[in-house]
């Protein structure tokens, strides 16, 4: 009956049926029949390390598991109709073994109770016994509800023993008992089945049922070992049944518990192939300790567990190249196939980004792949990739393979697991947004980040503006970044720097490794240099925002990315109160132009003042009466007080009252601004606006500085060179524009005032030299015809006539000084006509003289007399009685006539 | 002319130099190789000018000949309006 070695005891009730698919590595392993007998005894093998296990720890695996619970649960399952069939499959697989585990031997004795687990291997290794426990754990995974519904497939008549474990969760009820009729259930009936039981079940009362695609992927180890349905523990349904919550937390870990399972499940196949039977034998054995150690231990079925995984490190463990392909395929129902290959694809990248070197075995045969044995000792030199080094909650060591799990300290297993949930969430993530990797080339990003140090390095304005949103919008980057510095700025070019440094240190430290690329190199050393130029430029840039030059106009300014720079920044005076007076400075080197500048600044601020004061006055508000309310006489005291502050304005802008530096360089800015044509224009129309102290205490100012008036220094004449046409047009100007302002002040003004204003002509300037100019005879003119026609009548009180003698004494003195010029106080030659001031000036003198000051008068001016009048009958009829009624203006004011001379 | 009220709020600007020579005698270089000498009587922020008593100097180059000295011509006029974009330069210091 035998074929091939086959079992001639007829079809196994434990195999799989004929219309399964053959397992494709049902039959290699028989190639290791022959080293059988000398291998690998598990009692033999055993070293005893599982006894130093800690098994009493599990209190908190329901904390360790069961944290993503609500998460896990609210995804909804209707899309994974691929993980419901894979749960199907599984669960079909589980009940032919559970079923067979029923008249099974024992567990505890695993060898002698281990039938030929085909007709080929009669006796294997004796480890085998281990196996069944892997479709146990995978009901401990929380798995086991879900088969519920199909459990009547292919073994449908194992549903009784199904019943005894799977019944307890309440989800169950719907599918508790499935109609007998249903023997296979295809893709489409299961789907809808799945779909009409979420629908019932929404929301599901327990989490177990809503398990996600990853735990449903774990079904498919199962298959791996369809052939050893005889070794199930009988154990098995009892441990089950209590449903420990600890069961189903290891889904919700798929980070941890699913990888772990998919090692195994790929390499337990990889034992079949191998031809050398001793490492077999930690392949077989560990993945039930994984599955299992979930669980707490439930007495009988623990010290083996424990025993087992002590020995695993120990043994020696050849490369093996890994078949993942072949390892699905002999699931048992087309189900099971089609929903695994839909399936592979979301965890497939997990274990590519968890492991790399495990991605490197799956596709090829050809290189071993590096055992975690034989890493594990040497610990931190795996880099099986960047998230093994990470994590600052576990220092552990490095645990590249399940097995060592078991052999950590609760501590540390929580932290491993937590680390490695973590962990593979992070890869998840790393591997969704990796899609986009690579899009960019390093030069692209160097360029990008060039751009952005520029931009940081140059922004350098100040924030003061406490407004955090318009700072944020300002520059968004920098703002979140110094936050998480905590380094506030206070100097705007210290942050820079610090942020340029730390970045090129970073930088530099990032791409320390990875020298090797020269255009890498090159966009690094160029954009260090770049940011070495930056700091440098910053910290040469002066600390202050703008440069005063001397003489300049304006202030040169810096600029920067917030401030940009102002191109014209004029420093703006304050001309309210006295705006150039800081520019004076006497101590300054003389310089015409800037004091020119100022003098004509100074008209122009006068200027304003008397436009100010002129607009102000047309706004005068209705004249008062008796009826005027309230509102009108408010606005007569505002204009007036307004009017008030303008006339102070103005005669602080008039500068009458400057300080008067003896011998300076500089005229009396009062002097200065009737120097100039417009200054002199102005007088008119400030003096209608100052009082009468002001006007006076201008006209004596006028006086006292009668020197320094341009109309008089320069107006110096002498017979043969007639002053030149601008003074003689500054002249003209100054006798319409400011002699009418200063003949109506002295007209009003009190002989005292008049006698103290000639008193300042005597003692402060050249009379002999003021007499020869226009202006200068017709101020003394003015003066003294004042003065005349305030002579006191005999009746007046003493005090008038105190003031008279003190009147006659000045003018006395002014005669004097004035005698011994009055030959040249007439302009050029007689034929010059234009001399009637003159002749005002000394008719004005005779009638104030007394009769001996007449005497001397008329010896002094003789000449012209007699000249003016010989040209006068030279002249027309006309022009000789002009020219003669001049001289006959003298000739009456001393009592005589022209017609005496001509005569 | 600039505003009567509140003049002294405003920053000084470069026309405010220009005011400094209001009723002097100025300079003023214009496009074309025109210069003229004046008082200035009144000017705007386009360097629209009003000048009195203006003495106009207009150089003529020969067009074939560029070593020759630039014929010279010189206009009086009692009051002129120049338009401000022709306008180079105004100084207060004539150029003697």
């Amino acid at each position: 009956m035998s074929f091939f070695g086959f079992n001639d005891r007829g079809h196994r009730q434990d195999a799989p049926g004929f219309s399964q698919p053959r397992d494709a590595f049902a039959g290699i392993p028989s190639r290791g029949l022959a080293d059988e007998a000398e291998v690998l005894d598990f009692e033999e093998t055993y070293d005893g390390l599982g006894d130093q296990l800690e098994e009493s720890g599990d209190a908190f695996n329901d904390d360790t598991f069961g944290e993503e619970r609500l998460t896990q649960q609210s995804i909804g399952k209707d899309f994974d109709f691929s993980g419901q069939t894979g749960g199907v499959s599984r669960a079909i697989e589980e009940e032919r073994m559970r079923f067979a585990a029923q008249k099974a031997p024992a567990r505890l004795a695993p060898k002698p109770a281990s039938p030929p687990r085909k007709a080929t291997k009669p006796a294997k290794t004796g480890y085998e016994g281990f196996i069944p426990q892997l479709q146990a754990d995978a009901n401990l995974w929380g798995i086991g509800p879900k088969r519920a519904p199909e459990r009547a497939g292919p073994s449908g008549y194992q549903a009784a023993a199904f019943s005894s474990h799977a019944t307890p969760s309440p989800a169950q009820p719907s599918a508790a008992a499935p109609p007998p009729a249903r023997k296979i259930l295809s893709v489409e009936e299961v789907e809808a089945f799945m779909r009409a039981e979420s629908q019932q079940s929404a929301p599901p009362p327990v989490p177990v049922h809503q398990t996600p695609s990853y735990p449903q992927h774990m079904p498919e180890q199962h298959h791996f070992m369809p052939h050893q349905p005889p070794q199930q523990p009988p154990q098995q349904p009892p441990q089950q049944t209590p449903q420990q919550p600890p069961q189903q937390p290891p889904q919700q870990h798929p980070g941890f518990a699913f990888p772990s399972l998919q090692q195994h499940g790929h390499r337990q196949p990889q034992i079949h192939a191998q031809p050398t039977p001793p490492p077999q034998p930690t392949v077989f054995s560990h993945p039930p300790q994984i599955l299992q150690r979930p669980h707490p231990p439930p007495g009988s079925q623990q010290p083996p567990a424990a025993a087992r995984q002590p020995e695993l490190p120990s043994q020696g463990f050849p490369p093996q190249p890994q078949h993942p392909q072949i390892l699905q395929r002999p699931r048992p129902s087309s189900q099971v196939e089609q929903s695994a290959q839909r399936h592979t694809p979301a965890p497939q990248p997990r274990q590519i980004l968890q492991n790399p070197n495990r991605l490197s075995g799956h596709g090829q045969s050809g290189p071993p792949v590096p055992q975690p044995y034989q890493r594990m000792p040497e610990g931190p030199r795996i880099p099986t990739g960047p998230a093994h080094q990470r994590g600052p909650s576990y220092q552990g060591p490095i645990i590249t393979n399940p097995q060592q799990i078991l052999q950590l300290s609760d501590e540390d297993r929580l932290a491993f697991m937590e680390e490695d949930s973590k962990r593979a969430k992070r890869n998840h993530k790393i591997y969704l947004l990796s899609k986009d990797n690579g899009l960019m080339t390093p030069q692209d990003k160097n360029f990008i980040t060039r751009i952005q140090l520029q931009q940081l390095v140059t922004a350098t304005g100040t924030v003061e503006s406490n407004d955090m949103e318009s700072v944020l919008n300002e520059d968004f980057y920098y703002q979140v970044y110094s936050q998480i510095r905590g380094a506030p700025r206070h100097d705007p070019h210290q942050p820079a720097n610090q942020f340029a440094q730390t970045y090129l240190f970073q930088t530099g430290g990032r791409f320390a490794g990875r020298r090797n690329a020269r255009g890498v190199d090159n966009h690094m050393q160029r954009m260090e240099q770049q940011v070495q130029r930056a700091v440098e430029a910053a910290r040469a840039k002066p600390k202050n925002k703008q440069l005063v030059i001397e003489g300049s106009l304006g202030k040169i300014s810096f600029s920067n990315a917030k401030t940009p720079k102002p191109l014209l920044n004029i420093r703006r005076n304050d001309s309210n109160s006295h705006p150039h007076h800081p520019v004076r400075r006497p101590s300054r080197v003389h310089d015409a132009a800037a004091e020119r500048r100022v003098v004509l600044r100074n008209i122009e601020t006068l200027y304003n003042s008397v436009m100010e004061m002129e607009d102000h006055e047309r706004q005068m508000p209705p004249p008062l009466t008796d009826t005027s309310d309230s509102a009108t006489v408010q606005q007569h005291l505002e204009w007036r007080e307004k009017m008030q502050i303008l006339n102070q304005r103005i005669w602080a802008d008039l500068k009458v009252l400057e300080p008067f530096i003896q011998n300076s360089p500089t005229l009396h800015p009062f002097v200065a601004i009737l120097s100039h044509p417009k200054g002199k224009k102005v007088m008119p129309r400030v003096f209608r606006h100052i009082d009468e102290q002001q006007r006076v205490t201008t006209l004596t100012m006028i006086v006292a500085h009668l020197d320094s008036l341009d109309v008089i220094a320069y107006a110096l004449h002498d017979a043969s060179a007639p002053a030149p046409l601008a003074v003689r047009e500054e002249i003209e100007l100054f006798a319409q524009a400011v002699m009418p302002c200063l003949f109506r002040s002295v007209n009003e003004a009190p002989l005292n005032i008049i006698a103290g204003v000639l008193g300042l002509v005597t003692e402060r300037t050249t009379v002999s030299a003021i007499v020869c100019t226009k202006i200068g005879v017709s101020i003394l003119t003015m003066l003294v015809s004042r003065a005349e026609l305030l002579k006191p009548t005999p009746s007046a009180d003493s005090a008038a006539h105190a003031e008279w003698e003190q009147w006659t004494e000045t003018f006395n003195r002014l005669f004097d000084a004035a005698e011994p010029a009055l030959p040249f106080v007439f302009p050029g030659t007689v034929l010059n006509a234009d001399d009637v001031h003159v002749w005002q000036f000394l008719a004005a003198m005779g009638a104030a003289s007394n009769p001996e000051q007449q005497q001397r008068l008329v010896m002094g001016v003789k000449n012209r007399v007699m000249e003016t009048v010989r040209m006068g009958r030279t002249l027309p009829a006309d022009m000789a009685a002009v020219r003669l009624g001049h001289v006959n203006l003298f000739m009456h004011a001393i009592g005589l006539d022209v017609d005496l001379l001509v005569g | 002319m600039a505003s009567p009220s509140e003049p002294g709020n405003r920053p000084d600007e470069p026309l405010d130099l220009v005011r400094l020579c209001l009723d002097e005698i100025v300079f003023v270089k214009l496009r074309g190789d025109r210069e003229l000498k004046g008082r200035l009587h009144a000017y705007d922020s386009h360097c629209n000018v009003v000048l009195g008593e203006v003495e106009e100097t207009i150089y003529k180059f020969e067009e074939d000949d560029e070593d020759a000295e630039p014929v010279t011509i010189k206009k009086q006029s009692e009051m002129l309006f120049v338009r401000g974009d022709s306008v180079v330069l105004i100084s207060p210091n004539p150029p003697s």
